[in-house]
């Protein structure tokens, strides 16, 4: 499985994309929206993309809007440190996924496991 | 007819007596309601009941007035007459003994057989004379007609002689003379033709005077009767004389008219005084007429009326009293009640101001918190799963449990920074038509296990009148949940849970929750929506569950209240509008 990771907030995307890799997800980590863009403009593809809702430049749903144009395969989860449960919709009307930091790391591979209906990840199954 | 009979004592008893909640006193607008009440019945009763008593009084004084006045007049008309009747009986006499000087002439009138049929003559016209004399100028009788022999008596001295002198004519005060029997004189002087004069006497019975007199009284307490100038009585009083025949009362100034005036006797009893000095028309007399009448005798009729004016006054009063008392309970406790309410309004807006501002604050601590809070988690985690993988960590399961601590920590801080952010979120309302039955049933299902484990009866009753609401479904759906939370944390095994829902007006729906659990302390009521308010042990719980219900309904334009006794249990009522999206464009 492979994941583009976008947050501003670069120690703790890093730490995720560790977190992730140890779990066997490959992970691109960009710390903002249009380096995420560029990548997937030059035909880059992900499996799955896990965005920061609220991000300086362009935000996590002004970039699933045009990363879904670009590739309309990718599947999307949000992270969110404002709070707010996955009954909310962002103020679109379609259901999305969306966990709140901190993240409990079993919920987030569950949710991308389901999304992209890959084989179970923990690092239990790694060498 | 008992419930009526119920009520009275509410209605005369002020309602805000009764015990008032004293959170709420800095926002009422009159503090002391007892104070105000008593002031406007004390306001009302004088207004209402001085002019009452003023005019009563006056009245009373306007009947006094007139009633002094009207006797005085009756006294003096009655004097009047009586007068009439006395000068006549005088003058008549006078008169008659006029005529028979002239006509008779002296010589004829002292033969002694002559003048002796002359009085049967005149006894036989007038009644009431004694006998008849004449006496020469020396005032020495000359000839005398009568029982009794008095021929050749002096009466040069007596009083009445001289004044006949000077007047011609005369009228004696009452005495009793040579006789021992009293009577009245009368005399007229004539002329003889040798120049001199001589004076012809009749001697009158006061029977006669006494007789006309007493056919003037009327009344039981009148009194009429002659007296002299000095007081002493010549006929008798009824009521005044006394043990030297003087009268009892002080004796008037002269007056040529009749009068009237009112007096006291002497017991001090008021009375009217009508009295006449009686003069005839050819000779002064020492008379006085009296007519004494007592006021309190003329007053009856009045004092008969004036128990009746009393006893309409008191039942007027009264009945002014009751409906003042009645109206001034009624009002201000209207005014009573219009102010709690205010009191109670104001009190919520304040409330309410102050948990927004507090819900601002905390959730801009929480975000600022909660970076740092996910880098540690995910710090603490990628050296957790370095551990795991590594074998030479993975035995030292002290190390790992280090790290689950800080991993648990952090989780716990996680859950208040997402609460404290859900209390004061921004985000959009969504609104759908929503079945509250439906949603009810939703959320006691996450329940059903352990209410029958607990042994709870829920009991559900949601009438099918209720319509459609146009509200969010997650945020109603969280307060349903976190209040049933709630009731479920606060009741023991074998409770009840009872969720009503009943329309409050056409435009809103009111859901209430009621428990029979441990209830919340009275001090404890007011605080419960804050954030951070728990009765639980340290660790157990944020204290924010509640204020976030609080936060939702606000956001959903509804209203929560809770009412709750101390292990009785505890209702919350929420209160939503039917049409949110009506609501927010009013």
């Amino acid at each position: 499985m492979r994941a583009l990771l976008v947050d501003d907030e670069q120690k703790f995307a890093l730490m995720l994309s560790k977190r992730l890799e140890l779990r066997g997800i490959e992970v691109d980590v960009f710390f903002s929206g249009d380096k995420a863009l560029e990548t997937v403009e030059q035909g880059n593809r992900f499996d799955v993309a896990i965005l920061d809702v609220k991000m300086p430049g362009i935000g996590g749903i002004e970039l699933k809007r045009r990363l879904g144009a670009l590739d309309a395969q990718m599947k999307f989860v949000f992270l969110t440190g404002h709070g707010f449960n996955r009954d909310d919709t962002l103020g679109t009307h379609e259901a999305v996924d969306c966990l709140p930091k901190p993240l409990k790391i079993e919920e987030l591979i569950a949710t991308l496991n389901r999304l992209t209906e890959g084989p179970p990840g923990t690092y239990n199954d790694k060498p | 007819m008992m419930k009526l009979l119920n009520r009275i004592p509410a209605l005369i008893w002020p309602r805000f007596h009764q015990k008032r909640d004293e959170h709420l006193n800095p926002y009422y607008t009159f503090q002391d309601y007892g104070q105000t009440w008593g002031m406007t019945i004390f306001i009302l009763m004088s207004t209402a009941l001085l002019p009452l008593i003023v005019m009563t009084l006056i009245y009373y004084q306007l009947i006094e007035t007139s009633i002094n006045t009207e006797s005085l007049l009756r006294t003096e008309r009655l004097a009047s007459n009586a007068r009439r009747a006395v000068t006549f009986f005088l003058e008549e006499r006078l008169a008659a003994l006029t005529f028979t000087a002239n006509e008779m002439g002296y010589d004829r009138l002292s033969d002694s057989d002559r003048l002796t049929e002359v009085l049967q003559n005149l006894k036989l016209g007038f009644g009431g004379l004694t006998d008849l004399s004449v006496i020469a100028d020396t005032g020495t009788q000359v000839t005398y007609a009568g029982p009794f022999n008095l021929e050749g008596k002096d009466y040069s001295n007596q009083p009445w002689f001289m004044e006949c002198q000077q007047h011609n004519a005369c009228v004696s005060e009452v005495f009793s003379g040579y006789r021992g029997v009293p009577h009245v004189v009368v005399a007229v002087k004539s002329m003889r033709p040798d120049g001199r004069f001589y004076v012809l006497r009749a001697t009158l019975e006061t029977e006669r005077l006494i007789q006309a007199l007493s056919s003037f009284k009327t009344g039981e307490h009148a009194d009429i009767f002659l007296v002299n100038r000095d007081g002493l009585l010549q006929t008798p009083s009824q009521f005044y004389g006394g043990d030297d025949h003087h009268v009892n009362l002080t004796l008037p100034a002269y007056s040529d008219r009749t009068k009237a005036v009112m007096s006291t006797d002497r017991s001090g009893q008021p009375v009217a005084i009508g009295y006449a000095f009686i003069d005839t028309e050819i000779a002064p007399t020492a008379f006085i007429l009296m007519v004494v009448k007592q006021k309190a005798g003329m007053m009856k009729v009045w004092l008969d009326l004036r128990s009746r004016i009393n006893w309409l006054f008191a039942i007027s009063a009264i009945i002014i009293i009751i409906v003042i008392i009645l109206t001034s309970t009624v009002l201000v406790n209207k005014i009573f009640q219009a102010d709690r309410q205010k009191a109670e309004t104001m009190a919520m807006a304040e409330r309410n101001s102050q948990l927004a501002s507090i819900g601002q604050l905390a959730a801009g601590v929480a975000h600022e918190i909660n970076n740092p809070l996910a880098l540690i988690n995910e710090t603490a985690g990628y050296v957790k799963d370095l551990f795991m993988i590594k074998q030479q960590y993975k035995e030292d399961t002290e190390l790992v449990e280090h790290i689950d601590t800080i991993l648990d920590a952090v989780e716990r801080c996680g859950t208040i920074t997402r609460q404290l952010l859900g209390f004061a979120r921004h985000f959009d309302v969504q609104t759908q038509p929503i079945n509250l039955e439906d949603m009810v049933a939703d959320v006691i299902n996450f329940h059903k296990k352990e209410a029958e484990y607990r042994n709870i009866t829920i009991h559900v009753d949601i009438p099918e009148t209720i319509p459609l609401i146009e509200t969010d479904r997650g945020k109603l759906q969280q307060i349903v949940l976190n209040l049933v939370n709630n009731a479920f944390q606060a009741i023991s095994n074998g409770c009840f849970l009872d969720i009503q829902a009943a329309m409050d007006g056409p435009e809103h729906v009111r859901l209430s929750i009621r428990d029979n659990g441990c209830g919340i302390s009275e001090a404890h009521l007011n605080k419960i929506f804050e954030p951070f308010f728990t009765t639980k042990k340290e660790g157990q719980g944020t204290g924010l569950g509640l204020s976030i219900t609080y936060g939702l309904v606000q956001k959903l334009h509804g209203n929560i209240r809770v009412e709750s006794k101390a292990e009785e249990g505890t209702t919350f009522v929420v209160t939503l509008p039917v049409q949110l999206k009506k609501e927010i464009q009013s």
